[in-house]
């Protein structure tokens, strides 16, 4: 599973998350508000993915195993 | 030339080509919202093409053409025949860059000037209206004061707005900057605003993607400009880097004049450690890109490289390291005949001749088999072998040739689609209303004929407008709609192409034809009285006629209809005349659809100019004449061992022989139809390739000879039927 609720709670976002994980993030942060997006394993996030978590603004667990997005994404996403 | 800048040209013409029609669409409608769209998007596209290029003139007077078509797209600016004429002045601007890049296989370099003249031209045409400023680049001077470092190395502004079904299409628009070595910032915002979550939809692209990039790479230009209207891009430039004072300076001047001393043993040790002094300052001055740039020279730059590098340093000139060179490759090969129009071809018919290479391959392995028997020593079974492996290899050579003939064919679309244009701005000089309809653009012919029918048809169009079509009064008391329409028409009929141009004037006045020709004393008057009209009309074609009243600027000069005519023939067509007095006049050109080009050896005998084809030429032999020897009534030498009978060219095909035969003899060894013979001629000649036309009139049936053709002296050259001569 590229997206899924950990142990903790948080959404765990790992390997490579296409475009048909964005629907699993956004059904998995409207069943559980307020949990955390783990991505630490992330190592690639289609558009789809960064346009849920640019809309929803959860949390975030980071930085993202893959460099792209540690450089580039993240910090957009963690300012408020 | 670099491949590159070929696709580039070939492609920035078709975008013309496009946006000219469409242009020209939109002044006869201006309220046509999808030519207005086409319009649009070529100079879009255009823009982005000269982008990938580097070429930023042409990109600059393009963008803002496009931000004027822009706002007439919005609504905020009325599509006005003077915006029309800016946006034709723009493209006519663009043709002749890229007449001055193919020339020279390089973007020209002081276009600026002309590309500041076209941007007038717009900014001009949008002050009139205040809403329509530029809006577009808004955006990018947000972005620019939103990051001021960023923005000083910033070599293109990037806005990328994916289409909602972006995602449903596969499209994956932040890859897009993942690869892009340049990027200096990357924001997202929402297209509206973000909605709730649970009214979130997870598969429509809702976000604006803006960025600023260093030295773009080619491949994200391609990609960018491949996106279409998705992307919007304004290029930038970037500002240099701020001069270093003090000690920093003061250490930058202390390692150049170290270069400076004398060159010799050391120097390259010298300016390797320059270079590593020069990065570090730059390093401790936060310009980490530069000192890897610098670093980078260290190993074995030449001193004055690094010397050029540190004092552009101090001036403040040094750029960041492009990320690579987009520098146009100049093919020193590239001689003006190698930069000929290039051919676009369809795939298919590329893999046909794949297949067919692959087809030859394998014969010519099969032939290594039948040398392999050879060696074995069993001669008929060789024979049969390559009996067999020379019917395939025909086979196949035929083919190909047909393949390769097929790659030549062009559709008329290529010639047609210039004459619009053109006749507008005929209409304009001539203030003769009338527009031109095209017909049948897609009909197809060889390569050769397209491209020489452009000036014949173009003569054929002046003449229509010119003299065919009435004056407005003219027209207005006959009856005629006032606007004129004259019709480019193409159609295949069999092996022949049609082209017509027929206009809906006043047919040729017959009885003026009839004046002139005597006036002109085109040929004695009993013999003109003796013409009919349709013979009468078909003067015009005759050297030296023109029934201009009045020399105008577009024709009238009397050199037209006959360089038609020649021109026509030339290309083994012809040209034929309808007329009808006040209902108009159709000219007909009736072409083959392909030109047969033949390889000939031209010689001459009796002060004739002959060609024999190459594929019957064996070689040449020069001989003593006591080496011909009689055999009978006929004439013989011996060729390496073998008696090689030899024909007189000039007694055989009736001319008259010099009276004294020359001591050496120079004979062409050719062979047709299984024969051999050496053919006696005076002198040889070039090799050149022909179009072959078969002989006409009292010509047709000449024994011996196969076809005339013209050479570029005007004189005829006839191309021997060597199996009708061997027999």
């Amino acid at each position: 599973m590229t997206v899924a609720l950990n142990d903790a709670g948080a959404v765990a976002l790992s390997d490579v998350c296409g475009p048909d994980d964005a629907e699993a993030l956004l059904s998995l942060l409207l069943a559980h508000p307020g949990a955390a997006v783990d991505w630490r394993a992330c190592e690639g996030a289609h558009t789809a993915v960064i346009q849920v978590l640019l809309a929803g603004r959860p949390a975030l667990a980071g930085p993202p195993r893959d460099a792209f997005l540690a450089q580039w994404v993240e910090p957009l996403l963690s300012a408020r | 030339m670099n491949e590159f800048l070929e696709q580039f040209l070939i492609e920035a013409r078709e975008l013309i080509e496009q946006a000219t029609d469409d242009l020209l669409a939109l002044e006869e409608d201006p309220a046509d919202a999808e030519r207005l769209g086409g319009a649009f998007r070529a100079f879009h596209t255009l823009k982005g093409a000269a982008g990938i290029m580097e070429f930023t003139a042409m990109a600059r007077a393009l963008h803002a053409a496009e931000d004027v078509l822009a706002a007439a797209r919005a609504g905020e600016e009325p599509v006005t025949p003077a915006l029309i004429s800016d946006a034709l002045t723009c493209l006519d601007q663009v043709v002749q860059w890229l007449d001055a890049t193919e020339a020279s296989g390089e973007t020209p370099v002081n276009a600026d000037a002309e590309a500041d003249a076209i941007v007038r031209r717009f900014v001009r045409v949008a002050a009139l209206d205040p809403v329509a400023e530029p809006q577009e680049d808004r955006w990018a001077q947000a972005l620019l004061s939103g990051a001021p470092d960023a923005a000083a190395r910033a070599e293109l502004a990037v806005r990328y707005i994916p289409h909602p079904d972006a995602f449903l299409d596969g499209e994956d628009p932040v890859a897009l900057f993942r690869d892009e070595p340049g990027l200096l910032t990357l924001a997202f915002s929402p297209a509206g605003a973000w909605p709730d979550l649970a009214d979130f939809d997870a598969f429509r692209a809702q976000l604006v993607i803006t960025a600023l990039i260093a030295s773009p790479t080619a491949a994200f230009r391609e990609r960018i400009a491949a996106l279409g209207e998705q992307v919007d891009s304004v290029e930038l430039t970037p500002q240099p880097a701020p001069a270093l004072a003090g000690p920093a300076g003061e250490l930058l001047q202390g390692q150049l004049e170290m270069l400076a001393g004398a060159a010799g043993d050391g120097a390259a040790g010298r300016a390797g450690s320059a270079a590593i002094v020069v990065a570090n300052v730059l390093r401790r001055s936060g310009r980490a890109d530069e000192a890897d740039r610098m670093a980078s020279l260290a190993a074995g730059a030449a001193p004055a490289v690094v010397a050029d590098a540190i004092r552009q340093v101090i001036s403040g000139a040094w750029a960041p390291a492009p990320a690579e060179s987009h520098e146009p490759e100049i093919d020193p090969k590239a001689t003006p005949e190698a930069m000929a129009r290039s051919l676009r071809v369809d795939v298919e018919r590329v893999d046909a001749l794949v297949n067919l290479t692959g087809e030859l391959t394998i014969a010519t392995n099969a032939l290594a088999h039948v040398s392999a028997m050879a060696a074995e020593g069993d001669v008929e079974a060789v024979a049969r072998a390559l009996r067999g492996q020379h019917g395939d290899l025909e086979r196949l050579v035929r083919e190909l040739q047909r393949a390769v003939l097929n790659l030549r064919v062009l559709p008329l679309r290529q010639v047609f689609q210039r004459f619009p244009r053109l006749v507008r701005e005929m209409v304009v000089s001539l203030e003769k209303p009338a527009r031109l309809l095209t017909e049948g653009e897609a009909t197809e012919a060889d390569k050769t004929i397209v491209e020489a029918l452009f000036e014949p048809l173009l003569h054929v169009l002046r003449n229509a407008l010119d003299h065919g079509v009435e004056s407005a009064e003219v027209r207005a008391a006959a009856g005629k709609p006032p606007s004129a329409t004259i019709t480019l028409r193409a159609r295949s009929e069999g092996d022949q192409v049609i082209v017509e141009v027929e206009d809906d004037g006043g047919g040729i006045d017959v009885a003026r034809v009839r004046e002139i020709a005597a006036r002109r004393e085109l040929m004695p008057a009993d013999e003109l009285a003796a013409l009919s009209d349709v013979e009468v009309a078909d003067l015009i074609f005759a050297p030296g006629f023109s029934t201009a009243r009045t020399v105008t600027t577009i024709s009238g000069r009397g050199v037209g209809m006959d360089a038609v005519r020649t021109a026509v023939e030339r290309l083994g067509g012809r040209v034929s005349l309808h007329s009808e007095a006040g209902l108009g006049t159709i000219v007909r050109f009736t072409l083959p659809f392909s030109v047969m080009m033949s390889r000939v050896m031209t010689v001459e005998a009796g002060d004739q100019v002959f060609g024999i084809p190459m594929e019957a030429v064996l070689e040449t032999v020069r001989l003593p004449r006591d080496r011909i020897v009689g055999v009978g009534t006929a004439q013989a030498f011996v060729l390496r061992d073998r008696t090689v009978p030899v024909i007189d060219l000039a007694q055989t095909l009736g001319r008259a022989r010099p009276a004294t035969p020359r001591a050496q003899a120079n004979l062409v060894v050719a062979t047709a139809g299984g024969r051999i013979a050496g053919l006696e001629v005076d002198r040889l000649g070039d090799r050149m390739d022909v179009m072959l036309k078969p002989l006409q009139g009292l010509l047709a049936g000449t024994p011996g000879v196969a076809g005339a053709t013209l050479l570029g002296d005007g004189r005829v050259l006839l191309v021997l039927d060597l199996q009708e001569l061997l027999q």
